[in-house]
């Protein structure tokens, strides 16, 4: 090899040894600090206003490190029990609303949709409505949420 | 050159309009004194880089400031390094543009065609400084607040134009958040974009014109 | 473009040493970062006198106006730093004539020599 080859060498060599810089901006870049969720219990309504059979909306509201949160929820009620159905469509996380003609949810974004049960029936989602713990306690019904 | 850029090459036609460039002929009698010039536009591409990487986690309100750089410094991985590369770097590259300008002096670089790119060259000279001072305020502590406040002041010791000159500059008539948002604008969009101009005009007459050669 | 007679061409040869000053450069500053960490400066407080101290090439500045009192103050701080900065733009245009070369040396090393005395001062006292 001769001189001229050999710094052509050097010189590329610098400019992927330069790439060695990518593992610290890499770690510096990573977040730190991924907050793990947990389970919170949040009163949501009392056992009286619950519907007798079928599916109704109902709104919460609760802190979130200092910040008033509001968000709904759809409680079911027949033979089985209750069941809590969380309002985000599972294909990209859009608000659903209950149809109570058709006895189905409605996803206006991309026009999924979801029978009583949370399956889907139609439209791009690719798992069942998420279902959320619920519990009644002294007659006022307490909701699982993961914040 | 490997496959990949040739292919780029083959569609781009990269290679060819640069070639003059690489392949030109350096003048024999240069010597390292030469490259300070190009250490001080490094050190200008090490601030951009670990400028860009701080504006991730820095925070321009009165508020937040001083907490996000605590942050950076103390719990970010490496985040004290990437501080540390910025600051440093800055006086780095002051020192290196005032070599450079001397090396440029005492080979007479300056003279006749050249007058212009003395003049560009100054021009960065004072913005830097001028970046320098902007971004001084920027931690948003107790130096940093007490200096800009004083070199605010001085601004303001203009005859004629001085206080208006100082509203214009800190957004009041002392140092506050709207002073710190001026500042961080100014640091982070306004002076970079100015001297990346000025810069990219200073090499391109220095490639019209090659390395002079008075010495 | 001028040619040369020597075989020194920009790449390889020329931007190899290029190279070589750079990585010198980059150790200098990982050298000076290692050293001196950045510090976290105390929290802004105003009820604590601060003695103001700017970035090490502003201090000739702060030092100039110390030497002019009262309504001299524009002196300090904005008539000799603004004849700098001029006389630094003008190098070019006053080497011109039989003794150009004097009278730009002149204003080359009087800034330099404002610049490094106020600031050699500064760090005296």
């Amino acid at each position: 090899m001769d001189r001229r080859n050999f710094l052509k060498r050097v010189v590329k060599l610098f400019f992927l040894s330069l790439n060695l810089s990518l593992i610290i901006i890499i770690s510096y870049l990573y977040p730190s600090k991924i907050k793990q969720k947990r389970l919170l219990n949040i009163y949501v309504t009392d056992e009286e206003f619950l519907p007798k059979k079928g599916i109704k909306r109902f709104e919460y509201s609760f802190d979130k490190d200092g910040e008033r949160v509001t968000n709904f929820v759809f409680i079911k009620r027949d033979e089985e029990g209750l069941t809590a159905f969380s309002p985000f469509c599972t294909h990209l996380g859009c608000l659903i609303r209950w149809n109570n003609i058709h006895k189905e949810f409605i996803c206006a974004c991309h026009g999924g949709r979801f029978d009583k049960e949370g399956n889907v029936i139609a439209g791009p989602p690719p798992r069942p409505l998420e279902r959320m713990p619920i519990e009644i306690k002294d007659g006022k019904v307490f909701l699982g949420i993961k914040a | 050159m490997g496959k990949l850029f040739d292919w780029f090459d083959s569609r781009f036609a990269v290679k060819a309009p640069h070639r003059r460039f690489f392949e030109r002929s350096i003048p024999p009698n240069l010597n390292y004194t030469y490259c300070f010039g190009g250490i001080a536009f490094t050190y200008f591409l090490i601030l951009v880089l670990s400028g860009l990487l701080l504006s991730i986690f820095y925070v321009p309100s009165e508020k937040e400031a001083y907490k996000s750089v605590v942050m950076i410094t103390n719990d970010i991985p490496f985040g004290w390094l990437i501080r540390g590369v910025h600051k440093w770097s800055a006086s780095l590259f002051i020192i290196f543009i005032i070599l450079h300008a001397i090396r440029v002096f005492v080979s007479k670089a300056y003279r006749p065609p050249r007058e212009l790119n003395w003049v560009i060259g100054t021009s960065i000279f004072v913005i830097a400084m001028a970046s320098g001072f902007t971004g001084y305020l920027l931690p948003w502590d107790q130096k940093a607040y007490w200096a800009t406040e004083v070199g605010t002041s001085m601004v303001g010791t203009i005859p004629l134009i001085g206080k208006s000159l100082m509203y214009m500059i800190g957004g009041g008539s002392e140092v506050t958040g709207t002073t710190l948002i001026r500042f961080f604008s100014l640091h982070v969009l306004f002076l970079p974009l100015m001297i990346g101009i000025l810069l990219w005009l200073h090499f391109h007459i220095v490639k019209r014109q090659g390395i002079s050669t008075n010495l | 473009m001028k040619t040369f007679k020597s075989e020194k061409r920009f790449y390889p040869d020329y931007l190899s040493e290029i190279i070589f000053s750079i990585l010198i450069a980059l150790e200098l500053l990982l050298v000076l970062v290692l050293i001196f960490p950045p510090e976290v400066g105390r929290q802004i407080d105003f009820s604590k006198p601060f003695q103001p101290l700017p970035e090490w090439y502003f201090l000739w500045l702060f030092e100039l106006v110390s030497y002019f009192p009262g309504n001299l103050m524009f002196i300090g701080t904005f008539l000799i730093p603004l004849s700098c900065i001029l006389l630094l733009l003008l190098i070019p245009f006053l080497d011109k004539g039989k003794y150009g070369r004097i009278k730009a040396y002149i204003a080359g090393s009087a800034v330099l020599l404002v610049f490094c005395l106020f600031t050699i001062l500064s760090l005296v006292e």
